[in-house]
């Protein structure tokens, strides 16, 4: 088996030899021939061929093809639209553990002027581990407070932020206040009641400065389109909020957060994205009937013990026989490129494999705004997209090319650089 | 609605804790991943008295034996888990000194992880102390009995296990805050130095004892050295009554414990963790070291940061036996899709990759003779997937141990309907 490593380590050096430029990757034009190509909007093609030119998908099909292009033979192998995790602190955060290396939260607890695009660090070992599975964007978001900031939609390679970001104002990220420490049974029912009071008091109070933000946010967006050139930095970078322009990515969980975050899109007329949504189930027709999507919360993460065991793992397959829009999230920065397999334990517990793959693609390009650039392979669109052996949602596939925005990315990352160092080592059986 | 749901979870848990009563069983027509001798399709396990009678495509069901239908399904020996932290009663670690091998971990049956262990398709669990001591304590060897009372959830003929751990964890103990614990050692040059010395204390220890023995030979009235508990299970450890479990993750650490054991002449039985055991792995496989590994979680620590996915190929590779554990209520779910990521990093064959979360563990807990592959004589531990357990498709079906179902999928849906239904019609507008 190591001498099949071996000559498999070969193999990769030589093809990957053609695109010796480094990160983020070889330009040009490329013809991938010969694969079948789930397209995302409906189509399977077999045999087909992809042209890329300029960094974007030029043509689709079986005859399509260019004069003087870098001819990759896919024959036998699969391509599919880049995945999107669609939330994580990628390009935040690096080793865990050490605060300096994870810089993701603003003092206080309105910050929506905060960007965290600005702050993408674009040669994270954890960026080249992610593209490398194909992950070719992702929603790179802030945490803390009650409006963390401004989650950026980004791809997974480029040579500095403006250039890796799709939607620089992708989202706003409200953390929907909760009312800790009184659920019943285990966790729960603690507390004396002049704790409890206090804690429900501070709910009372965060909701009621949550609303008075976006109070305060419309009157002055429709000030300043009236003419007022009074400028306040919060409130101004609140205006794409307020006008539809982006929307706000709210953290509910429970059923009466998700009801209340709802509410909060009917009321302040911004468009809501559930995030987490553990709960979600439970108010399925709401959301289905108020077309609110949902960034699932990690699938890898056990339910409540009052629910069912399955709870987690059955919610997507719930959600879309309701007719709700969702998007897969790993919630993490190290392993966001296993945000296929969050999706392969919905299919193994009801969720159909093409909604799934729509949900790791052209669903969150819609709830972002991006639907006319990514999540789909289709003329026009930028070029993400990756080649693999098989099915992507199955952890056996082997992903071999990997474009993004047109450039053919290097496949090696700190992972693969320390298993062939110690692969070479002499010695061993 | 709370009352009400909350009697539902404990109808749930009353309902699921009364497996099927001691009957022999035979599942039929199924796909089976035997682990010993290859994949027999069309296949039927035959379970008598809670052990494996029979294997094969052409094995005669006697009558009376209760039929499970399996077809298009998969069977597989049930999963093993090397390293887990459920069922167990109060804290994991005993924080006060960095060398507590004398502390026994109490195993408690109420813990809901095991039912939920089961879902995932597995039948034993390592229950370990956690990583704060330098030797931290002997674990214990459950199969997953839910329903059953504590007493009987340990693993019979199970190895006895301890806990060493290295690195950051154990030196993080202390802080330089100034109301903290101030504990030796605080770095990894103390940590082998910790192992030095009690290792030397109970060497003395044990040669007190044998002189003893031999006086007490001759001199009816020879008195005894003072018994004492912790350089007794020292001294157990250096003769190989107690195996070692070592928490690690940096290639140093891992050579520095081997290279301690040797001298004091015994062996690391395994590594925990052991991220970076592919930086030493003919290291590990020359002094007989197994290892029980994460699939592919890194970047966590700094001591994470060369953790890379192909560590399991690598090791298996170069002759370590390695298995995939979870250390969490929530992976140990899912163990069968943490496996296949040892094909996708470094081709590991399938075998290779089912191998780590069955046939493998059980040699890390001493239990290879009794479970961990699907072959006559064996207890039956076994798991039912409704695909292969690596496709995205594949949920578990049901869970055997002692050839009697533990968890039913299709019980928990009837549950899951019932809980619902409740959930709604409670739901009325006094709770809101």
């Amino acid at each position: 088996m190591r001498a099949a490593a071996i000559v498999m380590a070969a193999l990769v050096a030589a093809t990957s030899g053609a695109s010796a430029q480094a990160f983020p990757g070889q330009e040009g034009t490329f013809v991938i021939r010969g694969a079948t190509v789930w397209t995302g909007t409906g189509q399977t093609l077999e045999n087909a061929n992809i042209v890329i030119r300029d960094g974007r998908i030029e043509a689709v099909g079986p005859n399509a093809t260019a004069q003087g292009a870098t001819e990759i033979d896919a024959r036998g192998k699969f391509v599919y639209p880049g995945l999107i995790d669609a939330y994580t602190p990628l390009g935040l955060a690096e080793i865990g553990g050490i605060a300096t290396m994870n810089l993701r939260s603003e003092l206080g607890e309105f910050n929506p002027h905060m960007r965290a695009v600005v702050a993408v660090n674009v040669d994270s070992d954890m960026m080249a581990i992610t593209r490398a599975n194909g992950v070719t964007s992702v929603i790179t978001a802030p945490s803390g407070g009650v409006i963390s900031g401004q989650a950026a939609l980004l791809n997974t390679a480029g040579w500095t932020w403006e250039d890796m970001a799709v939607r620089p104002t992708a989202a706003y990220i409200i953390n929907y206040p909760r009312e800790a420490g009184f659920g019943f049974g285990f966790g729960g029912g603690g507390g004396n009641p002049a704790a409890q009071r206090a804690a429900r008091e501070r709910f009372r109070e965060q909701v009621q400065e949550l609303e008075t933000v976006l109070r305060t946010a419309k009157a002055y967006d429709q000030q300043r389109t009236a003419g007022s050139e009074e400028i306040d930095l919060m409130y101004e970078a609140l205006r794409p909020l307020m006008q539809g322009r982006a929307p706000a990515l709210v953290s509910a969980d429970t059923e009466d957060q998700i009801r209340a975050a709802v509410e909060l899109g009917r009321e302040y007329g911004i468009r809501v994205i559930i995030n987490g949504g553990d709960e979600a189930w439970k108010v399925r027709d709401l959301l289905a009937q108020n077309d609110v999507p949902v960034v699932l919360g990690s699938i890898q993460s056990n339910p409540p013990q009052d629910a069912p065991y399955d709870a987690i793992f059955a919610q997507p397959g719930v959600l879309y026989e309701a007719g709700v829009k969702f998007a897969f999230s790993t919630g993490g920065a190290a392993n966001a490129r296993h945000v296929p397999f969050h999706a392969a334990l919905a299919v193994g517990f009801g969720l159909p494999k093409e909604a799934a793959l729509r949900a790791l693609t052209i669903w969150p390009a819609e709830m972002f705004g991006a639907a006319d650039q990514i999540g789909t392979i289709e003329p026009g669109k930028l070029a993400n997209l990756f080649v693999t052996s098989g099915d992507p949602l199955d952890i056996r596939s082997q992903v071999s090319e990997v474009f993004i925005k047109g450039r053919r990315v290097p496949m090696d990352d700190r992972h693969t650089r320390l298993y062939e160092k110690y692969n070479a080592r002499p010695g061993g059986s | 609605m709370r009352t009400v749901r909350s009697s539902c979870a404990l109808l749930t848990a009353l309902l699921i804790a009364a497996p099927a009563a001691a009957q022999d069983v035979a599942i039929r027509n199924a796909t089976v991943l035997t682990i010993a001798n290859g994949t027999l399709e069309n296949a039927t396990v035959l379970i008598r008295d809670g052990k494996i009678a029979a294997v094969g495509t052409d094995v005669t069901v006697p009558q009376g034996v209760q039929v499970i239908d399996g077809t298009g399904k998969y069977v597989m020996p049930g999963i093993i888990d090397a390293h887990s932290h459920m069922a167990i009663e109060g804290g994991i670690n005993e924080g006060s000194e960095s060398v507590t091998p004398e502390v026994i971990l109490p195993v408690r049956d109420d813990d809901l992880t095991i039912y939920r262990a089961l879902a995932g398709g597995v039948t034993s669990a390592l229950l370990l102390h956690g990583s704060a001591n330098t030797i931290g304590g002997q674990g214990a060897v459950i199969k997953m009995r839910w329903g059953k009372p504590a007493d009987s959830l340990y693993f019979e003929g199970a190895h006895r296990i301890v806990k060493f751990a290295l690195g950051e964890n154990v030196t993080r103990a202390s802080s330089n805050a100034p109301d903290s614990l101030r504990r030796f050692p605080k770095s990894r040059m103390g940590v082998e130095q910790t192992l030095r010395w009690w290792f030397s204390q109970a060497q003395e220890y044990d040669r007190e004892w044998a002189e003893y023995r031999e006086r007490a030979r001759r001199d009816r009235n020879a008195i005894p050295p003072r018994r004492d508990l912790r350089l007794e299970a020292l001294a157990d450890i250096m003769r190989g009554d107690i195996k070692v479990h070592a928490h690690s993750y940096r290639g140093d650490e891992i050579l520095m414990l081997m290279r301690v054991a040797e001298d004091f002449g015994f062996r690391i039985h395994t590594f925990q963790h052991v991220l970076e055991g592919y930086k030493v792995a003919d290291e590990l496989a020359k002094h007989g070291a197994m290892a029980s590994t994460f699939a592919d979680n890194w970047g966590y620590k700094v001591e994470a940061q060369d953790a890379i996915p192909h560590n399991m190929a690598l090791m298996s590779s170069r002759g370590v036996v390695v298995s995939v554990n979870s250390d969490s209520g929530e992976r140990v779910r899912r163990l069968y899709q943490e496996a296949a990521i040892g094909m996708k990093y470094g081709g590991m064959s399938e075998t290779e990759a089912l191998k780590m979360i069955t046939l493998n563990p059980a040699k890390q807990l001493g239990v290879d003779h009794l479970v961990g592959t699907i072959e006559v004589g064996k207890q039956a531990d076994i798991a039912i997937f409704s695909a292969h357990p690596f496709a995205p498709e594949a949920h578990v079906e049901m869970t055997l141990v002692d050839g009697k179902v533990y968890f039913d999928r299709s019980q928990a849906m009837t549950l899951r309907k019932l809980i619902e239904q409740r959930n709604i019609t409670t739901t009325t507008e006094d709770d809101r």
